[in-house]
C-alpha cells in the first residue's frame, strides 16, 4: 500500500530519470537549438525536484531564471553563433 | 549506438539508486522528524506574538529569515549580484550612448497580441509574489526574476525599437535601479538614523522594537501582517531586480556591430 510519502519519492525518482536523460541530450546533439530545449526540459524536471522536496521559494525563482531567461538568452547567443555544432 | 544505450542505462540506473536510497533514509527522515534548535526558535518566534521583542510580523518563516534574521547575509548576496550587474554596465558603457542600428518590425501580428496579453499576466505574477513575500512563498528576488522575462519577451517580439519609442530610455532604467537600490538601503539603517536623530536607542537592519529599542516598522497594515521592513525591503529589491535584468538585456540584444566596437584593438592590448 502507498502513502503520500512513498508517493512523493516516487515521483522525486521518475522527474530524476527524466532530468538525466535530457541532460545526456543536451551534452549529445549537435544542433544546439535542440541542446537548449532539451536543456529546458531538464530544468522544469529540477524545478519539480524542487517543488518536491518542499522549497517552494527556489522554484519560483527556478523556474523563471531557467524556463524564461536562459533559454531566450542561448537561443540568441545561437543565432550569432550558428545552430550546428561543426565537429573537426 | 550501443555505447549510449549502456551509458544513458548506467546514468538512470545510478539516479535510481540515488533516490532509492533517499528513499530507504540515507539523508535521514524526509521530511525531516526533529527540528535543529535554531530552526525550531525561528518557527516559534517568527510570528509570535506573545515575545514581540524577538518577532519578525511574518507569517512567511523563510522571506523573515532571509531579510531579518540573517539580513547581513542577504545583503552580501545583494551587493555580489549588483557587482556583477555593475560589472556588465562598465564593460558595456560605450553601447549604451549609441543609438542601435537595427531597425526590426518584429514577429507576426499573431504573436504580438499574444505576447500582450502574456506580459500583463507576467507582470502580475511578478507583482503578486514580491508584495506578498511576507505572506507566501517568493520574496523581491523572486518577483524580479519572473518579471524580467517581461522586457526579455517585448523586445523579441516586437523589436529592440519599442523600448526607444516608448521613451524607456537607458538613463531612466538606470535611475530607477540607482533609486531603488539607495532606497533598499536606507531602510535597513532608517531606524538607526531616526534613533541618532531623536536620541533613542536604534539598530542596524531593525525590524520590530527589541528590549532596549521601542523603535519599530509598522507590524500591520489594515489588519494584514506587513512584516515591517521585509515588505519594504521586497518591494525595493524586486525593483531593483528587474530594472538591472532589462538595463543588462538591452546591452546584450544591441546590434553585433555596436557591441563589437568595445573589444576593438584587442590584438594590441586594451
Amino acid at each position: 500500500m502507498m502513502d503520500y510519502v512513498d508517493l512523493v519519492f516516487l515521483m522525486m525518482g521518475i522527474t530524476a530519470v527524466i532530468s538525466v536523460s535530457f541532460t545526456f541530450l543536451a551534452v549529445k546533439t549537435k544542433d544546439l537549438m535542440h541542446a537548449v530545449i532539451f536543456s529546458s526540459v531538464q530544468s522544469i524536471a529540477y524545478a519539480l525536484v524542487y517543488f518536491l522536496l518542499m522549497a517552494p521559494d527556489i522554484v519560483l525563482v527556478y523556474v523563471a531564471v531557467s524556463v524564461g531567461i536562459y533559454p531566450l538568452i542561448l537561443i540568441l547567443v545561437v543565432k550569432r553563433v550558428g545552430r550546428f555544432e561543426v565537429t573537426a | 549506438m550501443l555505447r549510449d544505450i549502456i551509458f544513458v542505462t548506467l546514468l538512470i540506473i545510478i539516479a535510481l539508486a540515488l533516490s532509492y536510497l533517499t528513499y530507504l533514509g540515507g539523508l535521514g527522515d524526509l521530511p525531516p522528524q526533529d527540528i535543529r534548535l535554531i530552526a525550531r526558535s525561528y518557527l516559534n518566534l517568527t510570528y509570535n506574538q506573545g515575545v514581540n521583542w524577538l518577532w519578525a510580523a511574518s507569517p512567511e518563516a523563510v522571506t523573515a529569515i532571509v531579510w531579518d534574521y540573517r539580513g547581513l547575509d542577504t545583503l552580501f548576496e545583494t551587493v555580489v549580484f549588483y557587482g556583477a550587474i555593475l560589472a556588465a554596465l562598465t564593460v558595456f558603457r560605450g553601447v549604451s550612448k549609441l543609438p542601435d542600428r537595427i531597425v526590426s518590425v518584429g514577429l507576426s501580428v499573431v504573436v504580438k497580441r499574444t505576447m500582450a496579453i502574456v506580459t500583463l499576466a507576467i507582470l502580475t505574477v511578478a507583482a503578486s509574489t514580491a508584495l506578498h513575500g511576507h505572506l507566501t512563498p517568493g520574496g523581491g528576488f523572486q518577483g524580479g526574476a519572473i518579471a524580467s522575462v517581461a522586457p526579455l519577451l517585448l523586445i523579441v517580439v516586437f523589436g529592440k525599437q519599442l523600448f526607444v519609442e516608448k521613451k524607456v530610455s537607458y538613463n531612466k532604467l538606470l535611475t530607477l535601479r540607482n533609486a531603488s537600490l539607495g532606497l533598499l538601503s536606507l531602510s535597513t539603517v532608517a531606524l538607526l538614523i531616526y534613533g541618532l536623530a531623536t536620541n533613542e536607542i536604534g539598530y542596524i537592519f531593525q525590524n520590530q522594537a527589541k528590549a532596549l529599542s521601542t523603535l519599530s516598522y509598522p507590524s500591520h497594515m489594515l489588519d494584514v501582517p506587513l512584516g515591517g521592513t521585509l515588505f519594504f525591503l521586497n518591494v525595493f529589491e524586486f525593483l531593483a531586480v528587474t530594472s538591472g535584468f532589462t538595463l543588462v538585456f538591452t546591452l546584450l540584444l544591441s546590434s553585433e556591430e555596436v557591441i563589437l566596437k568595445e573589444f576593438e584593438g584587442e590584438e594590441y592590448g586594451y
